[in-house]
């Protein structure tokens, strides 16, 4: 379970960044009191443009950064007072967030695997059988600087879930991935939502929400535009598909925003 | 404290495994070390035999009666040309000059009769005068060598002539054998050429590993992102810095080996084998703990140093430019070791760090290091890497170091 409550998120900006952002203002507000609940059993997908704070959401949620206003907890643990406790709960699953390119997916595997205070046995028996599931046993060997962006992903995949954790976090997880793995991956999620986990992922794809969340978050400048299930979003934009729901709801955000 | 020996055992295994980095972190600069230094040692020694075997140029101007047999007696070797009083030197000196004439030799005029007709004090004594360029090694070493062997001879057998007995001058002797005279504690001896240098080299050699291994196994994980994926786990930050640093000091301290190795096997050939001596140097079992704890704690200091300023950068070009600075005040701190005198310095210059190292480990190797010196140099050497430690622990928790947020 992961309990969201009036997250607020304030970046300092550099004189660097505000020229980057064209914005005159030193402080840049990427997520505006973002209340949300991701329940066991349930898929929950924050759904946005790039920019729009998912990103910083997850973060905040992976203990990586600290809420400048409202708290989190997961499983109870709050993420900044707990943030060992939270971290040893959670996969965390990122782009910017990578695995040592010198070693081999083995090796980090392992290596995550001691950090997360598991014995050499359950490290292999976990091994066994995420590296079968995502097809990774034919590199596992090999430097993670000589595997293609799918393979890495897939590693980087095994390597967040060594420690089986009970809630799963993943960046854009697809990302990159060609259709097959894409679809693996997708396929891992439910089964580890059907296992009794909570999942959350950030995703700009529509279509990966429509068919993979049981519910959605749609963030529109770090504001929490709508929540529900698809049916209940289309309904209540009165839309025929996320698309349109999407820039229905854009269009008045946005709008708010200027 | 399982985090931290988990990444120690990582960052270990991450540099032995690379080819590439044992080559270019141990074995490329300690193989570049010593043939730099048996090159430099090797032109030395060209340069020296070729100085003596050139045979000089010499002009003498009114060269007394006799001289010619005292240069045939001694075997001085010379293209020697004899002028009269009335020749022009001038060609002579400007020939000197540039180097195409390596001596002139000028005797006085009547230099034999104002000898012979010397009776009391206050009578005229003669004088040779030899004209030569310091700054030309050929004329240099021709002056010497013209004045000890063909000067100096030539005086003495005026003088016997004059004397008849050339012992009645002499009255006694000193040291007829200088060798067997010499009482010196060889350790201290050694010591005090070794003091000299040493203490520079080593507090570069330290700075110089933490520095590269520092910025890869720092700003580098940062720039690759894999240091982020680290954060995650559930172990404490100081765990991480912890692990880094031990690494680091282990890798630094290797690395110090190696290249203080090199160069004093390439010292060795470029001295020609003076300090192959140095085994003979011998450290008390107090000497040598204190030698293992001052350099356990200038290691500390060093990793923790570049530590800081690594975790701080962004790129590796960045840490590159922050560092230069701290590796030039390092080395000014163990320049001013190698010229100072060796005498007494108050405690307090053991507090300032960097430069206590140096001075400490100076006093060391010639046995003058008291325990308060030593005490005061470990200690404020190991509160500084404290305080800085805490620093880094410090940006490794801040968000916006570590993720720019």
């Amino acid at each position: 379970m992961i309990q969201i409550n009036e997250l607020t998120k304030v970046y300092k900006l550099t004189k660097k960044q505000m020229m980057e952002h064209k914005t005159k203002k030193n402080m840049m507000k990427a997520v505006d009191k973002l209340s949300l609940t991701a329940k066991p059993g349930e898929i929950y997908g924050l759904l946005g443009p790039n920019g729009a704070g998912k990103t910083t959401a997850l973060r905040c949620i992976a203990t990586l950064l600290k809420p400048t206003g409202g708290d989190i907890t997961v499983k109870g643990y709050d993420t900044v007072k707990d943030s060992e406790k939270v971290r040893k709960t959670i996969g965390f699953l990122t782009n910017e967030i990578k695995l040592d390119p010198q070693f081999s997916p083995k090796y980090m595997f392992g290596f995550f695997g001691r950090l997360h205070g598991l014995n050499e046995k359950a490290i292999e028996e976990r091994r066994e059988k995420l590296f079968n599931y995502f097809d990774i046993k034919d590199f596992e060997d090999k430097k993670i600087e000589e595997l293609s962006s799918g393979m890495k992903q897939k590693a980087s995949i095994a390597v967040s879930l060594v420690h089986n954790p009970d809630v799963i976090i993943f960046d854009e997880p697809t990302n990159g991935l060609d259709i097959i793995t894409a679809r693996n991956v997708t396929d891992y999620l439910k089964l580890l939502r059907d296992e009794g986990r909570t999942v959350i992922i950030s995703t700009h794809i529509m279509t990966e929400a429509e068919k993979l969340c049981d519910r959605i978050g749609i963030i529109i400048n770090g504001v929490l535009a709508m929540e529900g299930t698809l049916k209940e979003i289309l309904e209540q934009t009165q839309t025929k598909d996320l698309e349109d729901a999407f820039f229905e709801l854009f269009k008045i955000h946005n709008k708010e925003e200027e | 404290m399982g985090g931290t020996k988990n990444i120690i055992k990582k960052e270990l295994t991450r540099v032995f495994t690379d080819k590439k980095m044992v080559i270019s972190l141990f074995i490329l600069p300690g193989v570049l070390i010593m043939v730099m230094y048996s090159i430099m040692g090797g032109l030395i020694s060209n340069l020296e035999k070729d100085i003596e075997a050139h045979i000089p140029t010499v002009y003498i101007q009114n060269a007394p009666e006799g001289l010619d047999s005292i240069i045939d007696a001694v075997d001085y070797n010379g293209y020697i040309t004899y002028l009269n009083t009335s020749d022009s030197t001038n060609h002579i000196n400007d020939g000197i000059l540039k180097g195409e004439i390596d001596l002139l030799v000028v005797f006085d005029e009547g230099f034999i009769e104002t000898i012979q007709n010397y009776e009391e004090i206050g009578d005229p004594i003669p004088e040779v005068r030899t004209f030569y360029n310091p700054s030309e090694d050929y004329s240099n070493a021709a002056k010497g060598n013209f004045t000890a062997s063909v000067l100096y001879s030539y005086q003495q057998s005026l003088l016997a002539a004059r004397l008849g007995n050339i012992e009645q001058l002499q009255v006694f002797h000193i040291d007829r054998d200088p060798e067997a005279g010499v009482i010196v504690d060889e350790g201290k001896a050694n010591g005090k050429f070794l003091a000299m240098l040493l203490p520079f080299l080593i507090n570069i050699m330290l700075f110089q590993g933490a520095m590269g291994l520092g910025m890869d196994s720092i700003t580098g994980e940062k720039e690759r992102g894999t240091l982020s994926s680290m954060l995650l786990s559930p172990i404490k930050r100081s765990e991480i810095v912890f692990g880094k640093l031990i690494s680091l000091g282990i890798l630094t301290s290797l690395s110090a080996v190696i290249y203080t190795v090199s160069v004093v096997i390439g010292i060795q050939r470029l001295g020609g084998g003076d300090l192959g001596a140095m085994a003979s140097i011998k450290f008390t079992p107090i000497q040598i703990i204190q030698l293992f704890a001052l350099l356990i704690v200038l290691v500390y200091l060093y990793v923790s140093l570049v530590a800081l300023v690594a975790v701080y950068a962004r790129t590796q070009k960045e840490a590159g430019s922050y560092v230069t600075p701290l590796y030039i005040l390092v080395m000014l701190g163990s320049i001013l070791t190698m010229f100072s005198s060796s005498g007494e310095k108050g405690i307090e210059y053991y507090a300032i760090p960097v430069y206590n190292g140096a001075i400490a480990m100076q006093d060391l190797l010639v046995g003058e290091l008291t325990m308060a010196k030593f005490g005061v140099t470990v200690g404020s050497l190991a509160l500084l890497a404290f305080l800085i430690t805490t620093l880094v622990t410090r940006a490794f928790n801040s968000e916006r170091v570590m993720f720019n947020a």
